[in-house]
This record gives C-alpha cells, sequence and structure tokens, in this order.
C-alpha cells in the first residue's frame, strides 16, 4: 500500500513540475492517437453511412467483417502490421517500422472498424422514412446526407469515443508496430509497461494518471458536444 | 396545377406494381386515391413526388415532366404516412423546408404562424417534435406540408394512427385547411368514407390498376364492376341475370322498386333504433328498421330504390 502512496506523490511531484520526458511521452500520446483517431473518423464515419444505407450482395458479409474488426485484438493489428511494414514486408521499403507512423496506421486499424460499425448502427437507428421526408422538403442529395449525419449525432460521438478510448489505451500494437523506443515512439501505455517492468511503480502510477485524465478530458467534450445534442 | 401519368408501368423489386395507362389530376382539386392495402396508391404518390421513378412512361406536372428533378420535386408538398421529424422542436421542423426551399426568413414566420394556428398547433411550436402525441404528430406533418404552399400537396393516409375523436376532428377541419393552403391536392386512403369526406374527385385503384376515376358521385354512384362496387361498400346479390350491387345504406325494409327476401338472424337494438341482421341470398346484410315495423327471426321484404342498383 506504500507503493502506491509513494506513487501518487510521485505522480504528483512529476505532473506539477513539468517533467520535460512525461510531457513529451504524453504529446505523443496525443499526437499518435488524436491522429489515428482522426482518420479512423474520416474513413469510418463516411463508409459507415454508406454502409447503413446501401443494399448489395454481400452486404450482410461486409457488415460481419467490420463487427469481427471491432473485436479483433490490438496485438493481432499490431503483427498484421508489423508483418507489412517490416524491412522484409511487402510495404518494408517505405521505412516506417518502429515510427510514429507505423503506430498511427496500426490504432488506425484498430479504430476504423468501430467508428465504422457504430456509425453504421447510428444510422441504420434513424427512421426508415427520414431520407424520403428530407427529399420531399427539398433537400438535394448532399444536404440530406448531411442532414441525416446531425441526426445520427449520438451515435456518432460515440462511435468516435469508442475508437479514441480504444487507441488511447492499447499497448500491444504500439509495442509491436512502435518498437517503444525511449523519445521516440514511447507513448502512455508502452511507457507504463515499461516502467512497470524496472519496478518503477511511482512512475508507472504517474503516467497512468496522466492517461486516465487524459482520456477523462476528450471524453468530457465530446459527452458534452453528445449531450447538449440530446437534449 | 394539373398531375397525369401516362402509359406508367411500375416494378418493384421485379414486381409488378402499377399499370396506368392515362391518368390526370385536375388543376385546384382534391382527388381522394382509393384502393385497398397494397393496390399501389403509396407508390403512385412516390412516383408524383419524385422519390421514385417509373421504368416505362412519364408522370408529368403542369405539363412537365418530372425526370427534371429538384425543381420539380419543389413543386410538390408532401405529408408520408409515417410522421417523421428531425431533432429539435416542431417550429424548427416546420422551417426547415421552408429553408430548404429558399424561402425568405419573415415570410417562413409569417407561414409557420398562420399554417400552425389552422392546424391547431401554435401552442405546440416550442416543443420537442419527437414528444408529440400520435395526434399532434399528424398535425404536425400536415402542417409542414402545407406551409410549403406548393402548386401540388400529396398526402398519404393523414388521418393514420389516429382513432376516435382525434381522427372525426381532423377529418372536419382537413377540407378546409386543403382549400386555404392548398391548390391540386391528392389524398391516398384505404378508407371510402375518407374518400368521400375529401374528395372532389375519386380514383379507386385495384392491384395496380385504375377502376375508376372521375368526380365523387360519378365514382361512387357507378361503379365499374362488381369487385369495385364491392370495395365501395356495395351489397353484392346474385339475382336473376346476374350480379345485383346495392349502393351502401340504399337497403330500406319494406317494399320498394327492387325487392328482396331478407333471412333475419337477429335483430339489434342500437339504442337510438333497431337494425335487422341477416342474410340475402346468402349474403350478410344489415337493414334499418323503422319504429313500427314488429319484426323476429325469419323473412323480411327489403327494397332499394332502382337508382342504387347496379347490374353487372
Amino acid at each position: 500500500m506504500d507503493a502506491v502512496w509513494d506513487g501518487l506523490r510521485e505522480a504528483l511531484r512529476l505532473i506539477f513540475h513539468g517533467d520535460a520526458e512525461l510531457r513529451d511521452i504524453a504529446m505523443r500520446t496525443v499526437v499518435v492517437s488524436g491522429s489515428a483517431t482522426l482518420l479512423a473518423m474520416a474513413a469510418g464515419v463516411p463508409a459507415g453511412y454508406a454502409l447503413a444505407r446501401s443494399r448489395f450482395p454481400g452486404r450482410t458479409v461486409v457488415l460481419s467483417l467490420v463487427n469481427t474488426g471491432m473485436g479483433v485484438p490490438p496485438i493481432v493489428v499490431g503483427l498484421i502490421v508489423w508483418l507489412m511494414l517490416v524491412r522484409s514486408g511487402p510495404f518494408g521499403s517505405l521505412e516506417l517500422i518502429y515510427t510514429k507512423r507505423a503506430m498511427v496506421i496500426a490504432q488506425f486499424v484498430i479504430a476504423a472498424p468501430l467508428v465504422m460499425g457504430f456509425t453504421a448502427a447510428a444510422v441504420q437507428a434513424l427512421p426508415r422514412e427520414l431520407p424520403d421526408m428530407l427529399a420531399t422538403l427539398g433537400a438535394g442529395r448532399l444536404r440530406t446526407l448531411w442532414l441525416l449525419a446531425r441526426e445520427a449525432q449520438l451515435g456518432v460521438l460515440a462511435a468516435v469515443m469508442a475508437g479514441f478510448g480504444a487507441v488511447i489505451s492499447e499497448v500491444g500494437a504500439s509495442m509491436v508496430v512502435g518498437g517503444n523506443l525511449a523519445n521516440q515512439t514511447r507513448v502512455l501505455t508502452t511507457a507504463i509497461s515499461t516502467e512497470t517492468s524496472r519496478g518503477e511503480t511511482a512512475s508507472a502510477i504517474a503516467l497512468g494518471l496522466i492517461l486516465l485524465a487524459m482520456m477523462f478530458a476528450v471524453n468530457f467534450v465530446l459527452t458534452l458536444a453528445q449531450q447538449r445534442r440530446a437534449r | 396545377m394539373d398531375v397525369a401519368l401516362r402509359d406508367v408501368h411500375f416494378k418493384r423489386g421485379g414486381r409488378f406494381v402499377l399499370d396506368v395507362p392515362e391518368l390526370r389530376f385536375a388543376s385546384g382539386r382534391t382527388t381522394a386515391l382509393l384502393g385497398p392495402n397494397g393496390s399501389g396508391k403509396s407508390s403512385l404518390l412516390r412516383l408524383v413526388a419524385a422519390l421514385d421513378r417509373p421504368g416505362v412512361g412519364a408522370v408529368t406536372i403542369g405539363g412537365e415532366r418530372i425526370e427534371a428533378g429538384r425543381p420539380i420535386r419543389e413543386r410538390v408538398a408532401v405529408a408520408l404516412q409515417q410522421a417523421v421529424f428531425v431533432a429539435g422542436s416542431v417550429r424548427s421542423n416546420l422551417d426547415l423546408g421552408l429553408r430548404l426551399r429558399g424561402v425568405a426568413g419573415h415570410e417562413r414566420a409569417r407561414r409557420i404562424g398562420e399554417v400552425a394556428g389552422a392546424c391547431g398547433i401554435a401552442h405546440l411550436l416550442g416543443r420537442n417534435a419527437a414528444l408529440l402525441s400520435g395526434g399532434e404528430r399528424q398535425r404536425a406533418n400536415l402542417a409542414r406540408a402545407l406551409c410549403l404552399r406548393a402548386p401540388v400537396t400529396l398526402l398519404d393516409e393523414p388521418l393514420s394512427g389516429l382513432d376516435g375523436p382525434a381522427r372525426e376532428q381532423l377529418l372536419d377541419d382537413l377540407p378546409g385547411l386543403l382549400r386555404a393552403f392548398a391548390a391540386t391536392t391528392i389524398v391516398v386512403t384505404h378508407d371510402r368514407r375518407e374518400a368521400l369526406r375529401l374528395g372532389d374527385d375519386v380514383v379507386v385503384l385495384m392491384a395496380g390498376r385504375v377502376r375508376a376515376a372521375g368526380p365523387r358521385a360519378a365514382v361512387f354512384g357507378q361503379p365499374p364492376d362488381a369487385e369495385t362496387a364491392a370495395f365501395l361498400g356495395y351489397t353484392l346479390l346474385q339475382g336473376e341475370g346476374g350480379t345485383l350491387a346495392v349502393a351502401p345504406g340504399a337497403l330500406t325494409a319494406g317494399p320498394g322498386e327492387v325487392c328482396f327476401g331478407m333471412s333475419v338472424d337477429e335483430v339489434v337494438d342500437l339504442g337510438v333504433g333497431r337494425e335487422a341482421r341477416g342474410t340475402i341470398g346468402g349474403v350478410r346484410a344489415a337493414v334499418s328498421l323503422p319504429e313500427s315495423l314488429a319484426v323476429d327471426a325469419g323473412t323480411l321484404l327489403v327494397s332499394a330504390p332502382a337508382s342504387a342498383v347496379r347490374r353487372f
């Protein structure tokens, strides 16, 4: 129990004294996970919308693949991306392995199915007659898409929260494709793993607290937007 | 602005839905599009609303084909059967269509106030549209279409989901609302009483084909065939030389121009009169009884005026 209290004291000291390494790791985490989430939104929201609204042969198979993708363990995603990006792999010449970009790619692969699946579910939950109603009021195709996305906003924001939560908290994929290199690819989760294995409990707790605070801050902002819409 | 269909043949998912060689909805009149469930009424309405395209043939509004797309669609106001709303207040929902059609702000406010007042929903304008009751939803749905003041107004089962006093009240109000805020109007209904109350003209659609079209009195008074007559509420009886169709409410107890023998099963006290129920030639029928007439189970002579009987 003492170790926990020591850890908490050390955490507060590191946080309030502005430890440079800690700040760098936190910033790197924001950049990597934030970029992956934004990319997942850019691809996943339109794709989820299209999947919900379109009818084509094999749609159920695609939906099943997306739903399966929502539950793939990050370590497996890390392994697949590593096989793609490792020097002897098909994209090895791009020299992305053990870089932040590789981590963004892996986290994108984790987040995209979540964003896509939740978006598809949110759009499918809208009344079936809504697109026709909007069209009869005079909305063109693009305007109808925009208005429908606005109607599904609660679900879309939940999709983004799920995507961000998944990537900022994953360890396996970042460890495998990023290599957990100090000052280069170390992020909060991989740093916690490293500090714990070294017996540096205080540092691990400090990193954990920062990670939780960041997750709360981002989700608080998204929840505010979501609930304002729900009123 | 009239609406016309010419040589329209429409299929959905490979299944035949509509076959309409020629049909015209007259400018400035309300036409009740009447038919049983699955007869193609709503499909026809969707063609006019440019929500679907006919595979073959043409739908025109004011002489212009609807294939022209959005500008044509903006000549049409539609209240779909399912009253769905976007998130927000009733006012914002009424405002949405007007904004999408580029109506100026002050004019939007004026129209919303005017139509909401006439539709009896002025007190609901600030309420969340998702929290409306069934009757309020239908009125808001109607008001949203009437606000647009389009040359052509399409109402798909505007009384669906309503029953009892709410239905009767809206049925009472609708003709006046359409006179005030709509021009050429097509009202889809499966209820002949609604068609009688709402339509200047009536089109009877059965199994995707137009069975009768014209002024209300002509359509109800002269059904073209026995099946249409039955749908319009006629009692079909087998008589000498064919089928006799007796207009709804035309049978009375006692002798008259065209007489039948009714086998009475029971006499029902309705509180404000009595009714004999039984069969005529095996077909179920009911006849109102005068106070003075004593009837027991047995045979009752009933009759109808010749003008109310059609032969097929």
